[in-house]
């Protein structure tokens, strides 16, 4: 008889215990509003996902509450190797909401819309360079600010260039993309450039066991010309693969002319590291299709290389082949269920870092990020590859970043996947385009 | 009398059946709850939709079922060398030989670094510490490992023996050193031949070491995420990835908790189902003394 009691008991006392948290995580609005008023400083907290500039950004929340001591900002950072996502969900359940968080493309902001602040009225909306808002606008709302502009293509070291008689910046079609790679090659076969870079050993470095380098990035020089931004692509019901054939050319041109072009399912080994810190930055290789985010990692190997690099276009045969894709990787955004005053300080920090002096500073020579925002005329990036794309975008020879309006995972799961596939020659590529496409439209029925 | 007992069994039983109903059984009931539902992770409401999950993965889902294949594959041959390692070192750290406790010392050892670690490091020495040595030496087998799906799966199975069988030995040690010397002395002077005490003393003896050891190797088999996300990832095209992460990846890449929840629920039977099964044999097969 006790012992059912006690059981009794303790169900209840469980079943209460649950009913409280459960009430506490409703009523976060009401405790977040005392927790931001603790010590009478509004807390403003962000949880975001940029490691490289997790201690700047601290120093300028610092320099911003020299300016506003009444305001407490707190920040967390989650990112590098871990999945900014999973954590984002696991704090939001936790209770713990952040203020400021951050978000990519159309996907994101259909996730997240319950939780976001609408930043249409902000006093930087009008600022931001045309076309780079598309992500994060939905029915005519925008609901974040642009963190910075990234590009990606195939970078290369000039002086290895230079030293093959090649002049990289005279490359803008496939045709002359493929007589270079094939010049270079043959130069290291014979052992020309033995003497100056005894590490040589191939033209490319390709990454196929990272699959947002093949899945994402590559397919995205293709695919960028297919749709028109990130919110065509994610509206799209269908993908047509219009370039397929300019697509595959530059993916066996770079698995071709990798160290392992005669065994290319060992390409599904090779990750990051080894394309960039074991290949471009040590002069193993010449070319490596990457963003402008590789070069503080190169630099920290070798400035002298990282001074040196340069970007070629992503050319598509057939499409545009003179252009790079430049995008916006994520954006701020803000949590709608806070209390109004911590909402106020936090897009007051947001705009300040964006459009005050100071805060432009910080945003271009200490975060090395390329603006998307007008009245930056006087900050310009400092960097090889931050100048080269700022080059690509002065002559307007960029494609849009697409990739995000991919079905969910279907960039690097599927497509990504069966790169792997086609490599291995587990698949051809026929199939591979049909199988892709075959499984966005499922996802999008 | 009968009552203080009964007072104790409370106050001793009581903060431990707290701590199990919260942290265990009210989470595996809210699971399995949301496994009847749409909800993605992010919204605050959930959408009941009945067996429609379960339904999908059994009728559309062929990245579950191939990865339970997979999974199953490695359990299989994992159990078997995690097990036959770990009784071969036992008995080799048993036999009275002067660094005996340094050897178990370096036996056991793989076992206090973190899984994650250990995928780091073994993902070192296939890709990069092979490849050398294939390259140095001219033989092809050792070059590309982890890049297709037969190295990757040798690859897991390499990394969890080296990582588990000293664990496995600790348990192996304990088991034989139960064993009565007397009995072994005894079958010694009858005449019987080391491998007839192996055979017909040693092993029926150590059979609930045994019971143990392959009922530990199994589950952790079946459960096995960090080892497998930091050696392979999955990779290549998701022909490595094992069930944990197939259930992780419809969580939190794909977004869809319910169907997620609804993985996990399958999961914990068939899981659940081979375990005690296994404990169930075992058991009838162990002999007392």
């Amino acid at each position: 008889m006790k012992r059912r009691k006690l059981l009794a008991l303790t169900l209840a006392m469980t079943s209460m215990l649950t009913f409280t948290m459960t009430g506490c995580g409703k009523s976060s609005e009401v405790s977040s509003n005392d927790k931001s008023e603790k010590n009478g400083k509004t807390e403003v907290n962000i949880f975001q996902f940029k490691v490289e500039v997790a201690k700047e950004l601290e120093n300028a929340a610092n320099e911003y509450m020299k300016e506003k001591p009444d305001v407490k900002i707190n920040i967390e950072t989650v990112g590098g190797g871990e999945d900014y996502g999973a954590a984002l969900k696991a704090k939001f359940k936790s209770g713990k909401e952040p203020t400021i968080f951050n978000v990519g493309g159309p996907q994101d902001v259909e996730d997240w819309k319950g939780k976001l602040e609408d930043l249409t009225n902000e006093p930087w909306v009008g600022k931001v360079l045309p076309g780079m808002l598309d992500g994060v606008t939905m029915d005519g709302k925008v609901y974040g600010l642009p963190f910075s502009v990234e590009g990606y293509g195939l970078i290369y070291n000039k002086r290895i260039f230079q030293a093959a008689g090649i002049d990289g910046s005279k490359i803008d079609s496939y045709a002359k993309l493929e007589e270079a790679v094939k010049t270079i090659d043959s130069k290291i076969k014979s052992g020309a450039l033995k003497k100056d870079f005894p590490k040589l050993e191939a033209v490319f470095e390709f990454p196929a066991k990272e699959k947002w380098v093949t899945g994402l990035h590559t397919s995205n020089a293709a695919l960028g010309q297919e749709f028109k931004s990130s919110i065509d692509s994610y509206k799209s019901k269908t993908v047509d693969f219009k370039y397929s054939e300019g697509y595959k050319k530059l993916i066996d041109l770079q698995a071709n002319y990798s160290p392992n072009g005669k065994s290319k399912e060992k390409l599904n080994a090779v990750d990051y590291s080894t394309q960039v810190d074991q290949g471009i930055a040590i002069e193993r290789v010449a070319i490596v299709q990457q963003g402008n985010w590789i070069y503080g990692g190169v630099k920290a190997i070798d400035e002298k290389v990282a001074n040196n690099l340069d970007i070629l276009p992503m050319s598509i045969q057939g499409g545009k082949e003179d252009c790079i894709p430049v995008g916006i990787p994520m954006h701020w955004a803000i949590n709608k269920n806070q209390s109004d005053k911590s909402k106020a300080a936090a897009k007051d920090f947001l705009n300040w870092l964006y459009t005050s002096d100071k805060g432009k500073d910080f945003v271009v020579n200490k975060f090395f990020f390329i603006p998307a925002l007008k009245g930056y005329e006087n900050y310009k990036p400092q960097d090889s590859l931050g100048k080269a794309i700022q080059r690509y975008i002065e002559a307007g020879k960029t494609t849009p970043w697409v990739f995000m309006g991919y079905p969910t995972a279907w960039g690097e799961n599927v497509l990504g996947a069966n790169i792997q596939k086609y490599l291995s020659g587990k698949m051809t590529w026929d199939e591979l385009v049909k199988d892709s496409k075959a499984q966005w439209e499922s996802k999008r029925k | 009398m009968n009552k203080d007992s009964r007072k104790w069994f409370i106050i001793f039983v009581a903060p431990a059946l707290f701590a199990f109903i919260v942290v265990v059984l009210i989470p595996v009931i809210m699971g399995i709850i949301y496994s009847f539902t749409s909800w993605n992770g992010i919204e605050d409401k959930a959408n009941w939709i009945g067996l429609s999950n379960y339904i999908e993965i059994i009728k559309d889902d062929k990245t579950f079922f191939s990865s339970f294949l997979f999974t199953a594959k490695f359990a299989i041959v994992s159990v078997i060398t995690i097990n036959v390692m770990g009784f071969v070192l036992a008995l080799l750290v048993t036999r009275g030989l002067k660094i005996s406790n340094g050897l178990r010392g370096i036996f056991f050892l793989p076992n206090l670094i973190g899984g994650l670690i250990l995928g780091f490091i073994w993902q070192f020495i296939f890709t990069k510490g092979f490849d050398f040595i294939g390259a140095a030496l001219g033989i092809d087998f050792l070059r590309g490992w982890l890049a297709d799906p037969t190295t990757g799966f040798w690859g897991l199975v390499i990394l969890m023996s080296w990582q588990m069988s000293g664990y496995m030995m600790v348990i192996y040690i304990s088991g034989l050193q139960n064993i009565p010397d007397d009995i072994i002395e005894a079958a010694k002077i009858d005449g019987a031949s080391d491998g007839q005490i192996l055979r017909r003393i040693i092993i029926p003896l150590v059979s609930p070491a045994f019971t143990i050891g392959i009922f530990l190797t199994l589950s952790n088999s079946f459960k096995l995420y960090d080892q497998n996300l930091s050696l392979t990832a999955g990779g290549p095209y998701n022909s490595t990835e094992m069930i944990a992460m197939n259930i992780y990846n419809s969580a939190f890449k794909y977004n869809e908790f319910g169907i997620a929840q609804a993985k996990a629920v399958i999961f914990l039977i068939i899981i659940a189902a081979i375990t005690l099964t296994q404990m169930y044999y075992s058991k009838k097969r162990e002999v007392e003394m």
